[in-house]
């Protein structure tokens, strides 16, 4: 009777089991890097924009400052999307008719909203509040990077929970004097690990790491 | 689901474009619904929509759809996104305003709360008000107008009224017009219709309420020879006898007497004083439940018991030593000389009729709305004879109006439309068809008018009846006043811009004077111009939206002039015979009042303050009477009273009076766009009569056959089905004396247990509740307050059946004593916030744990859903989705939502968070002040009309909460569990009068 | 003599192996049957995930009902297999060659079934693996005060070692099969699963030492899981629950379980396949001693449980043991459980009802049903009347949870089936040895 099976038989069966035992490893590894990578957190995303808004002119160029157009960062939750009419004093002396204006034209004329997109989005159950992060002295540019060298915006940071609690587990390795907290680019004068905790303790900041700080 | 986001805000969208919207934005005050455009808005909702996907899991993992971000085109100076305001306006019911603070987010009310400056509400809200935000999104109120079948444009329909038309239907004296609306105190209304009288002189003008105040009206005119309304001041009562009267809930000033009457029965310390309250009743009332001596008798009884009282008090005050018989002529006491109480009550009554006498100036007497005039004749001798009038009690002219004339009853206008003489009827409001009394039939006198039109916010039965239809705009929509219970008039303001357009009340009557286009505001502003003291208009209108009330507006006291002639005739007629034959008592039922809340499932699903049923009525009647009758609960009995026949499932209900079978009214609505309504209970006024006799003898009750012969039965979703406590220390209770002797009669149900573990650290905010038993009257607004401010969804009746409501705070009521005669416990159930709770523990993915300022978190988007929490919480106060509840949630229905909590998706755990929306919120507030945070005010608590519920921090010395806290009667529900709760309770206290045995049957 | 030994163990191979080439019409309706049940089964489960749990009768207070009866019930019966292949091994119980095989399949089978309902009964079963702890992107971790992560890794730990048992002890017969199978196809199949056994000293030697130490290491397991299952009652501190007896009770009451399902498996096997002189007396006769012994272990739980409770003078724990369990509404099931549980059992005092097939197969179906009832005697009759009285409420399982329940036992047999036609079902090759053994033994007098 012929043999059942061929010598190279017992290379493939070892092999088979190897992949076997490396699969149920190396699946569950692929998918927490997965999950991690700027395809699943968005990072870097860039969705385009009715309008070509360029924040390196306003910002770098012509050094307004963020609240002039996101009003409400000091006061409430959102930092606000400037409506339309804030576009108006300037530029009805500049860039009044390019092509390129034409949304804000046409908004001011309807009276309808100029629907932008939303870049850095959180999910549903979590309550970030602006105003009390930018008061404690977090800066803008600790979460949106640096708006000032970005052509059409983007969303810097992954903004998965572990990266909330990293900040939230150690504030000292992040927070800024609040006269800073707008400037784009900015470095602590002597390290910040002094100054961190000196502002940790001047600002009353505490490692808020219960759930309902930011899930209600 | 996305999906429905968007097509919600096409329509939106679309409602952006409706002329309503554009003439809003140049109105004064809402400009906030131009934020319906903001993003923030959008935002808001997109959350809503959003989190129950999220919690479903799609989003929880990692795809997040892109969304759109709209902002303003120019900033309303207002508003600021993502911070929600107060508006103060007023809601009318049942002819009286209530004032209210409505809190929106960017032009979306969300939540209904009290105005602490109006004194019919003094910071409190019924279960009326607040659940009347869910009315306003309701998406089955009518959107158009409707001539015939066809649909139709409001200005079609409004033209029909102009006097062009009508004048030739009806006649230049307007002979042939009948209007027909609820009884109502607003000045507006009152202008209007004079002006309508002016132009129709000759017209028929009614008013009809199923549970309008005509009785005591007539009472009062017969007394008076005015319609004068008493204004009891239950802060200075120290006695209060209540003839069948449930003056704590469900009343145009309950809100204010329960607050009042709480006052004198909340004690600091065993040496406090406290009032005693006396209820003489058929059924069990919230009164009737916080009463100190109840007793129950049949509702026909309750006259013969009212003038025994009397008689008993004018005896005792010719005594000496007692204070004079303040001034009843002999004429009068001469007729109740004889009166004598019957045998088996006469301990009681002359017990009573003692204690009245002894506080003499210092006791209220109270007759229902319900009992015949002559009953409130005896209330009015009752308090002059004690002396009360000026003292406990004032009286003023009804701010109703035409309070207590003919044309407050329904029957002549029926009898003009039966015999044709009405050529054209408009209703407002009112829903005859369903409400009138059974033997009027007035859906066929509504026939034989030529010309029918409606106004209303649902085409319901009676709009279903007419032959033109007006959507009527919906109190958070309008532009009106009102005037409450003491004559205070307030505004009423628009929160919103019209949903789907309409007309309010006064606008109708514009266009039935000829002015089809007649806008509220400009009607409103016109009447008040006159009126408003103070020169300067604009400041004092401005300053009436803000305060809600217009001030100096209460009514004047008035000096009554005594018809003692009339009065003693009234008396001199004798009462009719007390047959001892089983006998109905039809009642407002504390959820959906006289049935036009019954499509607003908030209410639906509220459980009735007693019987904890919800989704429908029920005969109830007392466990004596059911065994005589051989039914037990959910038997369906067959109710015959004066030639009609009714079926209703029975309820078994401890304390309630034998032969006597009580139904509420409200249920059973008929065919009409309400389809949640529909069907749910039956219809009680199917038993009314036109005599407006809201109960009467010669009841027969007999088990209800199905077609097979078999008894049918019925199942009853109540939310509790065990009524003992087993003798468990869970609601604690004394009498005074009891707690005097013995102040630490609690002193075993609370400090500290032993523990392995360390106790909780205590720095900064540490937050706490207590909650007096003595003082909660079950009344339930606490219930709806959590449900509003909290996204609560509801479940439904097989929901409730299957034992999966999710109302985060429950009333628990507990019956002490024999199942005849019991003495009722109320007790507010609610997430106890345990320092050491044994739900954290169990939690395999600590989705509940602790937060550093006490609270017991619960992180719905980390809750897999193992329900081991649940069972772990002695309590049972938490809540599970078992299913998406919020699935079949309508998208208008969603602008109700509270963007600030998370909408739970299907699977997931939720309970009381003691509003940590709201602790966050002033957390942040203080943290952007750099100060330290500021009062924080639960849902429950800022409804709470008696102040039964206190907040706040144990570390803040100065509070409420600590200095409650301290009081002896303190103590922890299942304290020896070592659960340690946050939440205390403060043990309820009676004040028994120590002649008369304790109601509750001793113990 | 010779020829005997020679001729015996290849006939007793044939005949061990025959059923596996010949499917009888009576195994294709049983398929069928089970199969069936199992498409019921697939059903309901989807209708549940697709729709929410409420599909089932669940409530407040009633959180858990039929999902963890189920699973608590199944895990139990899981304990016979591993209980009967490692302890009797460790103690040199011979006897127990002609059943482990039987016994370590069905433990696996009631394993998959039990593994079903921990992932079902979550609100939320998508996000099951939050159970595990792995580093999250949401940078928290499992809480490992509670017992039922260690219960998700107790029951996985068990799966995984009760399979390699298993399937250890089936090289050598899978080898038997290769060589035996009808068609090459067969024999390659067999053949590949057989890992190239041969059958040489060095590898039976091999063999026996992992075979040993895979059974001391299952040994401890049989303990501990179940001790683990109980605590997620026991660490709670709802009255009923709250007991330190709980882990022995469970585990003696899971071993109980367990053999009555192994009898009710060998008995018509025994039947079917002519197995009298494999599956002798002798087997039943200890396999009933044993279930006596079980039952008295679990009515010494019975017993300490209700004088805890009344010796505690706690009133929620009185009322749970003394009136809600005997007299409340699910009355009538309790003295069912005892019935089956308690009095039943003691009809193996006598050796005659011990031997006879067809008691033995009633009393074991009874003590299954038994068993059952005691998890929801346990789970439900606690939480439906818990501290406030104002939260009873009534439980009542909807048609969903039935057809689950019965679903799942389908599944069982349907993986059963599905073994008796395809693996062999008695350890052939221990038996085999045994029989040399003795036989050379007996030679050997013989020559003296």
């Amino acid at each position: 009777m012929p043999a059942l099976f061929s010598r190279s038989s017992n290379r493939t069966i070892r092999l088979t089991l190897a992949a076997a035992a490396a699969a149920l490893v190396g699946i569950p590894l692929a998918l927490m890097a997965w999950v991690r990578t700027p395809a699943i957190t968005g990072q870097r995303s860039a969705p385009p924009q009715p309008i070509p808004f360029d924040h390196r002119i306003h910002v770098t160029g012509l050094q307004i400052d963020c609240r002039y157009c996101h009003s409400t960062a000091e006061r409430s939750a959102p930092a606000g999307i400037p409506a339309t009419t804030v576009c108006v004093p300037c530029h009805s002396q500049v860039w009044r008719d390019g092509p390129v204006f034409a949304p804000v034209r046409h908004s001011l004329a309807t009276g309808r909203p100029i629907p932008w997109q939303r870049v850095n989005s959180l999910p549903d159950f979590v309550f970030f509040n602006h105003a009390i992060h930018v008061r404690k002295g977090v800066g803008c540019e600790t979460c949106h990077g640096r708006v000032d060298r970005m052509a059409r915006v983007e969303q810097a940071a992954p903004l998965t929970m572990s990266w909330c609690l990293d900040c939230h587990r150690g504030p000292e390795r992040y927070l800024r004097p609040v006269e800073q907290v707008t400037t784009m680019g900015w470095q602590p004068p002597g390290g910040q690990a002094a100054l961190g905790r000196e502002l940790v303790r001047r600002y009353h900041v505490s490692r808020l790491t219960n759930c309902s700080a930011c899930h209600r | 689901m996305t999906g429905d986001g968007r097509r919600c805000w096409r329509d939106l969208d679309e409602l952006l474009d409706t002329p309503d919207f554009r003439e809003a934005l140049g109105r004064e005050f809402p400009a906030g619904a131009a934020e319906l455009a903001d993003g923030m808005t959008r935002r808001s909702f997109v959350r809503l929509l959003g989190a129950s996907i999220a919690l479903a899991g799609v989003g929880g993992c990692f795809e997040r759809p892109r969304e759109r971000i709209l902002p303003y085109v120019s900033e309303p100076p207002e508003s600021t996104p993502g911070v929600a305001r107060h508006y103060a306006t007023s809601m009318s019911l049942g002819g009286f305003t209530t004032g209210l603070l409505v809190e929106s987010h960017v032009g979306r009310p969300t939540k209904i709360e009290g105005n602490p400056d109006h004194p019919a509400s003094l910071g409190a809200a019924g279960v009326y008000e607040q659940a009347s935000i869910l009315q306003l999104y309701d998406p089955e109120r009518a959107r158009t107008a409707r001539l015939g079948r066809a649909k139709a444009s409001g200005s079609e329909v409004a033209a029909l009224l102009s006097p062009a038309r009508l004048g030739a239907a009806v006649g230049a004296s307007g002979a042939g017009l009948g209007l027909l609306l609820e009884p109502s105190a607003s000045p507006l209304s009152a202008e209007m219709l004079r002006r309508v009288r002016e132009r129709y002189p000759a017209a028929r003008v009614h008013f009809y309420s199923p549970l309008g105040s005509h009785a005591s009206d007539r009472a009062s005119l017969t007394a008076f020879g005015r319609p004068l309304l008493p204004q009891y001041d239950f802060r200075s009562a120290d006695v209060v006898l209540a003839l069948d009267a449930d003056f704590l809930a469900g009343g145009p000033f309950s809100l204010r007497y329960a607050r009042d009457f709480a006052d004198r029965r909340r004690i600091a310390a065993p040496t406090d004083g406290m009032n005693r309250l006396y209820v003489i009743e058929p059924g069990v009332s919230v009164t009737g439940g916080t009463a100190d001596h109840r007793l129950r008798v049949r509702a026909v009884e309750v006259e013969s018991l009212a003038s025994a009282v009397l008689a008993a008090v004018i005896r005792q005050s010719n005594r000496p030593g007692m204070p004079g018989r303040q001034g009843i002529p002999d004429s009068v006491a001469s007729v109740l000389r004889g009166v004598e109480p019957p045998p088996r009550h006469r301990e009681w009554i002359d017990a009573v009729a003692r204690d009245l006498t002894a506080h003499a100036g210092r006791t209220i007497v109270v007759a229902g709305e319900r009992q015949p005039a002559r009953v409130h004749v005896l209330a009015h001798l009752l308090n002059a004879a004690l002396g009360n009038a000026g003292r406990t009690l004032r009286y003023i002219e009804s701010p109703i109006t035409e309070a207590g004339a003919s044309s407050h009853e329904l029957g002549p206008l029926v009898e003009a439309m039966r015999g044709g003489a009405v050529r054209a009827l408009v209703v407002l409001g009112a829903n005859p068809a369903y409400t009138a009394p059974a033997d009027l039939d007035f859906g066929a006198a509504l026939r034989r008018v030529p010309t029918t039109v409606y106004h209303g916010l649902y085409q319901n039965e009676t709009a279903r009846a007419c032959h033109a239809f007006l959507p009527s705009l919906h109190y958070l929509e309008s532009w009106a006043d009102g005037r409450a219970w003491d004559g205070t008039a307030s505004l009423v303001q628009p929160l919103i811009a019209p949903l789907y357009g309409g007309k309010t009340e006064a606008e109708l009557l514009g266009a039935l004077l000829g002015d089809a286009e007649a806008s509220a505001h400009e009607l409103l502003q016109d009447l008040w111009r006159g009126r408003m003291t103070g020169t300067d208009f604009a400041g004092a209108w401005d300053e009436a939206l803000q305060r809600g009330v217009i001030a100096g507006t209460a009514a004047p006291e008035t000096t009554p002039t005594w018809q003692w002639d009339a009065i003693g005739s009234v008396l001199s007629r004798s009462p009719p015979p007390a047959d001892s034959s089983l006998e109905l008592v039809l009642e407002q039922d504390p959820s959906v009042y006289d049935g036009r809340f019954a499509n607003n499932v908030w209410l639906q699903e509220l459980p009735d303050p007693l019987t904890k049923l919800t989704w429908g009525n029920a005969a109830l009647l007392s466990p004596a009477t059911a065994a005589r009758l051989r039914v037990a609960t959910g038997d369906v009995v067959a109710l015959a009273y004066r030639g009609r026949t009714l079926r209703v499932p029975a309820f078994l209900l401890p304390g309630h009076a034998d032969e006597s079978v009580s139904l509420r009214l409200g249920y059973g609505r008929g065919a009409g766009d309400e389809t949640l309504a529909e069907g749910v209970g039956a219809n009680a006024y199917r038993l009314l009569t036109s005599d407006m006799r809201m109960f009467g003898g010669g009841l027969a009750v007999s088990p209800a056959l199905g077609d097979d012969g078999a008894p049918l039965r019925d199942r009853l979703a109540s939310t509790q089905t065990h009524w003992r406590l087993e003798g468990r220390p869970v609601a604690l209770r004394a009498t005074l004396d009891e707690y005097r002797r013995d102040p630490a009669f609690t002193a075993p149900q609370r400090g500290r247990v032993l523990s392995l573990y360390e106790p909780s650290p205590g720095g900064g905010d540490q937050w706490a509740m207590v909650v007096d038993l003595a003082t909660c009257t079950g009344c339930s607004a606490c219930v709806v307050a959590c449900q509003a401010e909290n996204n609560i969804p509801v479940v439904g009746k097989q929901g409730v059946l299957d034992g999966r409501e999710m109302h985060w705070l429950r009333i628990d009521r507990y019956f002490e004593g024999s199942a005849e005669d019991p003495a009722v416990l109320m007790q507010p159930m609610l997430c106890q916030h345990c320092e050491k709770a044994p739900c954290e523990y169990v939690c395999p993915v600590s989705a509940t744990l602790h937060s550093p300022d006490g609270l017991n978190e619960m992180v719905y988007n980390r809750c897999i859903g193992t329900r081991f929490c649940s069972n772990n919480c002695p309590y049972k106060v938490r809540r599970f989705n078992w299913f998406d509840y919020n699935a079949e949630v309508a998208e208008t229905e969603r602008m109700a939502k509270n963007p600030d909590v998370t909408v739970r998706g299907r699977g997931v755990m939720e309970k009381c968070t003691f509003c940590v929306q709201r602790i966050r919120e002033a957390q942040i507030a203080a943290g952007i002040e750099g100060a330290a945070t500021g009062e924080v005010r639960t849902a429950c608590q800022q409804a709470c009309p008696t102040r039964a519920i206190t907040f706040g921090s144990l570390n803040d010395p100065d509070s409420d909460l600590v200095r409650r806290r301290a009081e002896p009667r303190r103590y922890a529900a299942l304290h020896e569990l070592g659960t340690e709760p946050r939440v205390q309770y403060l043990a309820a206290i009676t004040n028994p009068n120590p002649e008369l045995p304790r109601g509750d049957g001793g113990e | 003599m010779a020829t005997a030994v020679s001729s015996g163990p290849a006939q007793l191979t044939d005949r061990l192996l025959a059923p596996a080439w010949t499917p009888s019409r009576v195994w294709w309706v049983l398929f069928g049957i089970s199969g069936a049940g199992t498409l019921v089964l697939a059903g309901a489960v989807a209708y549940t995930v697709a729709t929410g749990i409420g599909v089932w009768g669940n409530n407040i207070p009633v959180a858990w009902a039929y999902a963890i009866i189920n699973f608590v019930w199944w895990i139990g019966i899981g304990h016979a297999g591993t209980f009967i292949s490692a302890f009797l091994l460790l103690f040199h119980q011979r006897w127990r060659s002609s059943i482990n095989r039987v016994a370590e399949a069905m433990t696996l089978f009631a394993l998959v079934n039990a593994g079903l309902f921990p992932l079902l009964h979550l609100g939320r079963p998508w996000f099951f693996y939050w159970l595990i702890p792995y580093p999250t992107r949401m940078g928290v971790w499992p809480q490992f005060k509670s017992a039922l992560p260690w219960d998700a890794a107790a029951v996985a730990t068990y799966f995984t070692v009760s399979l390699l048992f298993w399937y250890l002890g089936l090289v050598p017969d899978l080898a038997a099969a290769r060589d035996r199978a009808p068609g090459r196809t067969r024999r390659r199949v067999y053949g590949v699963f057989a890992l190239g056994w041969r059958g040489s000293g060095r590898q039976w030697h091999q063999y026996r030492v992992a075979y040993l130490i895979l059974a001391g290491l299952a040994a401890p397991l049989v303990i501990s899981v179940h001790s683990i299952v109980s605590l997620d009652f026991a660490i709670s501190q709802l009255p009923g629950w709250h007991s330190t007896i709980f882990p022995p009770y469970f585990v003696v009451g899971a071993i109980y379980s367990g053999f009555a399902m192994v009898l009710l498996l060998l008995i018509p096997i025994r039947r079917a396949f002519q197995l009298e002189d494999i599956i002798t007396e002798r087997h039943l006769d200890n396999m009933a001693k044993l279930l006596l012994a079980m039952a008295w272990m679990l009515i010494y739980s019975y017993v300490v449980e209700t004088f805890m409770a009344w010796y505690s003078g706690n009133v929620y724990e009185r009322y749970t043991y003394l009136v809600e369990r005997p007299f409340g509404p699910y009355a009538w099931i309790f003295w069912g459980m005892l019935t089956a549980n308690v009095v039943v059992p003691q009809l193996f005092w006598s050796r005659r009802l011990r031997v006879s097939a067809p008691v033995l197969f009633a009393a074991s179906l009874l003590i299954l049903a038994g068993m059952w009832t005691e998890r929801f005697i346990i789970i439900v009759t606690s939480l439906n009347r818990g501290f406030l009285p104002s939260s009873w409420h009534f439980y009542v399982p909807t048609w969903v949870d039935w057809s689950i329940l019965f679903g799942s036992v389908a599944f069982f047999f349907l993986l059963f089936f599905l073994f008796l036609r395809f693996v062999p079902m008695v350890a052939i090759s221990e038996l085999k040895q045994q029989r040399h053994e003795a036989s050379t033994a007996a030679s050997a007098v013989a020559a003296r």
